[in-house]
């Protein structure tokens, strides 16, 4: 099989290591660790205490799924409600989000209807949702249950799964990347057989409006 | 709190390296204190000072900033208020978040400070915050407004501090201070005329990538405090936009994407790849040649002009997103219709199920022809024959 853009399904040129790129977004209340998920994720380092995001960051890795290898192009977000009219437009062409809720403020997870309804609102229908309760090393500081979280997931069934992480003890932060690329893989390869059959149609979501075409070259 | 010692902060961290004075500093520096010397009470004519701000090298070294950012900013040292306790402040609604992201800006304050010290000027930091934005109501504080206030804390103390951020929060930063962040959206997009002005091929370049403005926001809100890794950078340009006219930071980053020009081209034209190049801003960026480049573009072109061009921008950015909007409306249409034909592809029963339906219709259609043939048939010869 021919490796595709997920977004435009234009074969990829050879020389490019990878085969697949997927956007993921982190979204989620101030301080709840997304920044720190990020890092954990692309260098593998604890920063404790880091400086706010402003507006939106970005970084990507290439992880290894079923000899296939995934770019992973991660928005991260700023959690600042001011800021939500402007990160908006990240959301919009975005594969996969994690919503990251902090298991030991409840406010972030009392708040993530709003984040889900923010999805609902720009995202395309098909993007997969993972919710992620970060800090969990702060066990004795807890205060939302993962029972909770759980079952919340029922009630939401854009969300793929729920997964407890901690970026400073480096607990799942690769494993929820990992599933969720593996999931967006899948979608992906679905799409594809039907996108043999109908030559004519576009699958994925079209062109994004904020992106561009050559989204494929990222080197 | 009790880790505070183990604490990693942001790589790489801000320098506080002092570097020696060079012979242009060292003669500027003599200048700005003759200068002071002369005038009474240390009061330096305004023009006069905004001219050494402006002008390399800016006012050289904290000592004489402590002296000078106030009158720059125009504020009275001898009619200072004295500033609430934390407790007093406690209350407010935004506190929680200030102090969220005053606990995070580690990276602002020098390192080797001593931790009771540090902690002390951190409780300033969120007391002048707080202070600023109780005064006045309308104002809304944002994560980066702490990196602006931080920067006047360590020069000049708590209660000037207060004083030159009230001034700065009704002026400069104002329209960033409003209740949503649309103003200020609309502000970047000032960026775009200038560099389409200067360079053509640039703005051609960066409007087909579909970078947005958001990798300037950060240096538009905190006027590069929270971006740049030099201390030493930070304070000129401070000394900089304290001597300018609002909006400054808009050409100071026109100035920066000409200045990079070469490098951008280099880059590939998508939306991640450029947000990604420009967000990072160099190491050995020429402050010195980009601050006289954006006070010439400053010059050079009015912001009656700029605007009208924004205009036009906003309005054909609004075309473009409603025809793409409708286009992607229409695809998924077309995409539901496909997948509900598509089904019985993907379960590979699609061949049996085609040669069925066929046969069903061919059977239809011929019983339907010989039908009508036979009722044809029997009104025209064997109706006569019965009768």
């Amino acid at each position: 099989m021919t490796a595709r853009n997920p977004q435009t399904l234009m074969a990829l040129p050879n020389e490019e290591n990878f085969d697949f790129l997927f956007k993921i977004v982190l979204i989620g209340d101030c301080g709840t660790g997304k920044t720190c998920i990020v890092d954990r994720f692309k260098t593998g380092n604890y920063i404790e205490r880091h400086g706010n995001t402003i507006g939106v960051d970005f970084s990507m890795k290439t992880i290894a799924v079923e000899t296939k290898q995934i770019k992973l192009q991660i928005w991260d977000t700023a959690g600042q409600e001011r800021f939500r009219t402007i990160t908006q437009s990240y959301y919009r062409s975005a594969n996969g989000v994690l919503i990251v809720y902090d298991i030991t403020k409840r406010s972030s997870f009392s708040n993530l209807q709003k984040w889900i309804e923010e999805v609902r609102r720009y995202t395309a229908s098909n993007v997969l949702i993972i919710l992620i309760g970060n800090k969990c090393d702060m066990e004795t500081e807890r205060e939302v249950d993962f029972e909770e979280a759980r079952q919340m997931c029922q009630y939401i069934p854009e969300i793929l799964f729920v997964m407890e992480t901690s970026a400073k003890e480096n607990m799942n932060v690769e494993d929820a990347f990992r599933c969720l690329a593996t999931e967006l893989k899948r979608q992906h390869d679905a799409n594809n057989v039907e996108a043999v059959d109908e030559n004519t149609i576009t699958l994925g979501q079209g062109k994004p409006l904020k992106s561009c075409s050559s989204s494929c070259n990222l080197t | 709190m009790n880790h505070v010692d183990e604490i990693k902060i942001d790589q790489p961290a801000l320098s506080f390296e002092k570097s020696p004075e060079s012979d242009e500093e060292h003669r500027k520096r003599l200048e700005i204190e003759e200068l002071i010397a002369q005038s009474e009470h240390h009061n330096i004519p305004l023009n006069t000072l905004q001219k050494l701000a402006l002008t390399p090298y800016g006012l050289v070294n904290d000592n004489l900033r402590r002296i000078l950012w106030p009158q720059l900013a125009g504020v009275d040292v001898n009619t200072l208020e004295r500033a609430p306790t934390l407790g007093e402040l406690q209350n407010h609604p935004e506190y929680n978040q200030v102090v969220l992201d005053v606990n995070r800006s580690l990276k602002r304050f020098p390192p080797g400070i001593p931790y009771e010290q540090r902690i002390a000027l951190q409780d300033q930091l969120t007391v002048l915050i707080l202070r600023v934005i109780k005064k006045y109501p309308n104002l809304r504080y944002y994560q980066g407004y702490h990196d602006v206030a931080v920067t006047f804390l360590l020069v000049a103390g708590e209660e000037v501090a207060y004083a030159i951020m009230e001034q700065l929060s009704t002026t400069h930063f104002s329209e960033c201070m409003q209740e949503t962040m649309e103003a200020t959206q609309r502000r970047l997009m000032f960026i775009w005329p200038v560099v389409n002005f200067e360079n053509p091929e640039l703005y051609q370049f960066l409007q087909r990538s579909t970078v947005g403005t958001l990798f300037a926001l950060p240096w538009y809100l905190t006027w590069f405090g929270h971006s740049l890794n030099s201390y030493k950078a930070v304070v000129r340009l401070y000394d900089y936009f304290l001597a300018s006219k609002m909006y400054t930071p808009i050409f100071v980053t026109a100035a920066i994407l000409l200045h990079r020009s070469s490098e951008i081209f280099k880059e590939d034209c998508d939306m991640a790849s450029v947000h990604c190049l420009l967000s990072r801003l160099p190491e050995d960026l020429p402050f010195e040649d980009l601050l006289q480049t954006s006070s010439m573009l400053y010059d050079k072109y009015s912001l009656t002009v700029i605007e009208k061009e924004v205009e036009v921008l906003i309005l054909k950015e609004k075309e473009q997103r409603i025809a793409e909007e409708k286009m992607l409306l229409e695809r998924r249409k077309k995409l539901t219709r496909s997948a509900s034909t598509n089904r019985s592809y993907s379960i590979g029963h699609w061949l049996p199920n085609l040669l069925k339906s066929r046969s069903l219709l061919v059977t239809t259609a011929v019983s339907i022809v010989v039908g009508v043939c036979a009722y044809y048939y029997k009104n025209q010869y064997l109706a006569p024959g019965i009768s």
